[in-house]
């Protein structure tokens, strides 16, 4: 249903270009939930802007995206309506930013049924009433009058669900939608958004920090770093027989349920590279435990086709021999 | 209901100062029977009642000081300025604003005849400069730094540094006497040619006001352009001119509203020069002679005119500020 082919962003800054996205290529099906995992500045959320129009003028574009068959970069430059908002959708990270506060909660969301859908004001806000009860707000009926100041972070975040899910649409883009909740919230926001997921079969592309979100939830798995994917697999595979050392140290980084009590965590060492002018090398090499010699002669090419498991890496982990026996399943936040 | 009480406290208070300067200022300065009366002031009218003024002058002088004692009762100028001061706000109480020194007409009256025009030019000159700004702001902000909003720029600093009298005889040569599209003076009659004759005045006053809505509006755009709802709104597929105008702009509009309050005080001074170009009969006129001939009943009375003005526009500027950001409302 949505097929991006090497997919880049640059942005030109002061201080040169930033190649915040490379050459990123995946493929959704139907009904699908893709996890899009990576640390802050990997270019997970510049993907989703990307796919959704939102990026600044600045910001340099290439690659293909196409949704159901249709171009969605010359649809957005054509200025074409009830596209965006209709068939694809997007949660934002901050619930508490992401909604306007000037405006009561109720317009927010019979804002866009009136536009895409060409609803009367009452019938919009009646529907927004049934969509507060669809993503589990008690009492919708005084919701829809009230400003978003007066709901807290967890409601705000149902609020900006059932907005994007207003006109129905067939594919949700869930930017970090739990990392600005309560943590005894984040759990009941992702199990209603796969639940919803799967109601209306519509495809969800869930990006995270967090492995552990999307272990349980995502049918296949993309790993960003520095702007490239360096390993994409379906989520079995990936949690059985993970390859990129990134991938592990990502996995090594969030606790585990299995962990004896005071165990410290693995951090991955130093920070993520700088974007403007990355060196021609394995970008994650500087931070790697397995690094080589030859992991700075150029960057490593995603192996495998579409739709295999594929990773860049010249001196992968693991394999079929060398499962090591520390590597747990993670925490799926289910617990 | 407590706010607005606090509210009204305030305006009584700021017209008890307002008075008080003004009224201390007015008699200090200058004597006041001098200004009432004229050359009468300077007769020694005691000494022509006591009869020890030289014969020559006392047939002609004691009608007059008949009218100086009356000038003297009428204005309590034999008590000292406090005391005067109060008697004036006892008779300001009962509706009475005194009477002119210049042509003895009750100041209400002169209020009654001037304050209409000039009221009607204020509110035209920011009807005109907010029907400006907020189009033009808007599209600056669409367009930041791009040519548009760089022309406008230029264009908005222009009608800032353009001081109001040659503003007003730019557009009174263009628009009225080249393209006679308005008419070059003010045209007294029905509602509706007073109102389009006071057109060319209000763009006199309104437009380096609209220059200055423009750049504060336009500012503020830009940034509320960052937040996250207007992503989020554009997320949502809507337009881009209705996420300014649904989403953007109200929550944009707090230094508008802000300048908007505390404009009416510069808009007053200009009306000054405005009316006087146009030949507009309002108390901008007015103010000028009374000032100059030290007439200070006529001058308090439209210093109060304009303090209550400017406390209750401010009163409803922060109404506005609720209205415009709910989250005021509940702190």
């Amino acid at each position: 249903m949505l097929s991006v082919r090497d997919l880049q962003v640059r942005f030109a800054t002061e201080r040169g270009t930033v190649n915040a996205v490379n050459g990123v290529s995946f493929d959704l099906h139907e009904g699908k939930t893709l996890a899009i995992v990576g640390e802050s500045g990997s270019g997970k959320s510049v993907t989703a802007k990307t796919l959704m129009n939102l990026l600044p003028r600045s910001a340099h574009v290439s690659g293909e995206v196409t949704f159901n068959g249709q171009d969605v970069r010359a649809l957005a430059a054509a200025g074409t309506k009830h596209f965006f908002g209709v068939q694809m959708a997007m949660v934002f990270q901050d619930p508490m930013t992401s909604l306007n506060p000037v405006k009561k909660v109720g317009e927010q969301i019979a804002e866009t049924l009136r536009y895409h859908l060409g609803r009367s004001r009452s019938e919009a806000l009646s529907e927004a009433q049934n969509l507060l009860t669809t993503v589990g707000t008690p009492e919708p009926e005084r919701r829809i009058s009230q400003y978003p100041h007066e709901l807290s972070g967890g409601l705000r975040q149902r609020v900006v669900i059932a907005m994007a899910l207003a006109c129905q649409p067939r594919l949700l883009i869930a930017d970090e939608p739990t990392t600005a909740v309560d943590v005894t919230v984040q759990k009941h926001l992702l199990d209603m958004l796969d639940e919803l997921r799967r109601e209306r079969g519509m495809a969800l592309i869930l990006i995270t920090h967090d492995l552990g979100v999307a272990h349980g939830r995502a049918d296949d798995v993309a790993v960003m770093y520095a702007g490239r994917l360096v390993e994409v697999a379906a989520a079995e595979t990936l949690f059985e027989d993970m390859r990129h050392p990134y991938t592990e140290a990502l996995l090594r980084s969030i606790p585990r349920i299995n962990d004896p009590a005071h165990q410290r965590l693995d951090p991955i060492p130093g920070n993520p590279p700088e974007l403007i002018d990355p060196p021609d090398a394995c970008s994650f090499a500087p931070r790697c435990d397995y690094a080589h010699a030859d992991c700075l002669d150029g960057v490593p090419e995603l192996s495998g086709q579409l739709g295999q498991h594929r990773f860049a890496c010249l001196h992968p982990t693991g394999g079929e021999d060398s499962i090591s026996s520390n590597r747990d399943t993670p925490r799926s936040g289910r617990d | 209901m407590r706010f607005l009480a606090r509210r009204l406290l305030l305006l009584v208070a700021v017209l008890l100062a307002v008075t008080f300067c003004g009224f201390s200022a007015m008699n200090l300065l200058g004597d006041p029977l001098t200004n009432v009366v004229g050359v009468l002031a300077e007769l020694d009218c005691d000494a022509i009642a006591a009869g020890t003024a030289p014969d020559t002058t006392v047939d002609a002088a004691s009608s007059d000081c008949d009218t100086v004692a009356a000038a003297r009762a009428q204005y309590h100028l034999d008590r000292a300025v406090p005391m005067r001061y109060l008697l004036w706000l006892g008779d300001l109480a009962i509706g009475d604003f005194g009477t002119s020194f210049q042509n003895d007409q009750p100041v209400s009256a002169v209020l009654r005849e001037k304050l209409p025009e000039t009221l009607l030019l204020l509110v035209m000159a920011q009807i005109v400069s907010l029907g400006i700004a907020v189009p033009w702001g808007v599209i600056a902000a669409y367009k930041a730094n791009r040519a548009f909003d760089r022309g406008s720029t230029v264009a908005s600093f222009g009608l800032l540094s353009v001081p109001n009298f040659a503003l007003g005889v730019i557009l009174l040569y263009l628009l009225a006497l080249r393209w006679q599209i308005f008419p070059s003076a003010y045209e007294s009659g029905d509602f509706t040619s007073r109102l389009f004759s006071l057109i060319l005045p209000a763009l006199t006053l309104g437009l380096p006001l609209a220059a200055s809505y423009q750049r504060l509006l336009r500012t503020d755009l830009i940034t509320t352009l960052q937040e996250d709802y207007v992503h989020m709104a554009r997320a949502k597929g809507l337009p881009p001119m209705r996420i300014m105008f649904r989403h953007a702009l109200r929550p944009s509009m707090f230094s508008v509203v802000t300048v908007f309050g505390v404009s009416t005080g510069t808009l007053i001074g200009g009306s000054l020069i405005v009316e006087r170009i146009f030949g507009i009969p309002g108390i901008g006129r007015e103010i000028v002679t009374a000032v100059v001939r030290d007439d200070f009943p006529v001058v308090l009375a439209i210093v109060m005119v304009v303090a209550i003005a400017f406390v209750v526009l401010n009163f409803l500027v922060d109404l506005l500020y609720s209205w415009l950001d709910p989250r005021v409302r509940t702190s």
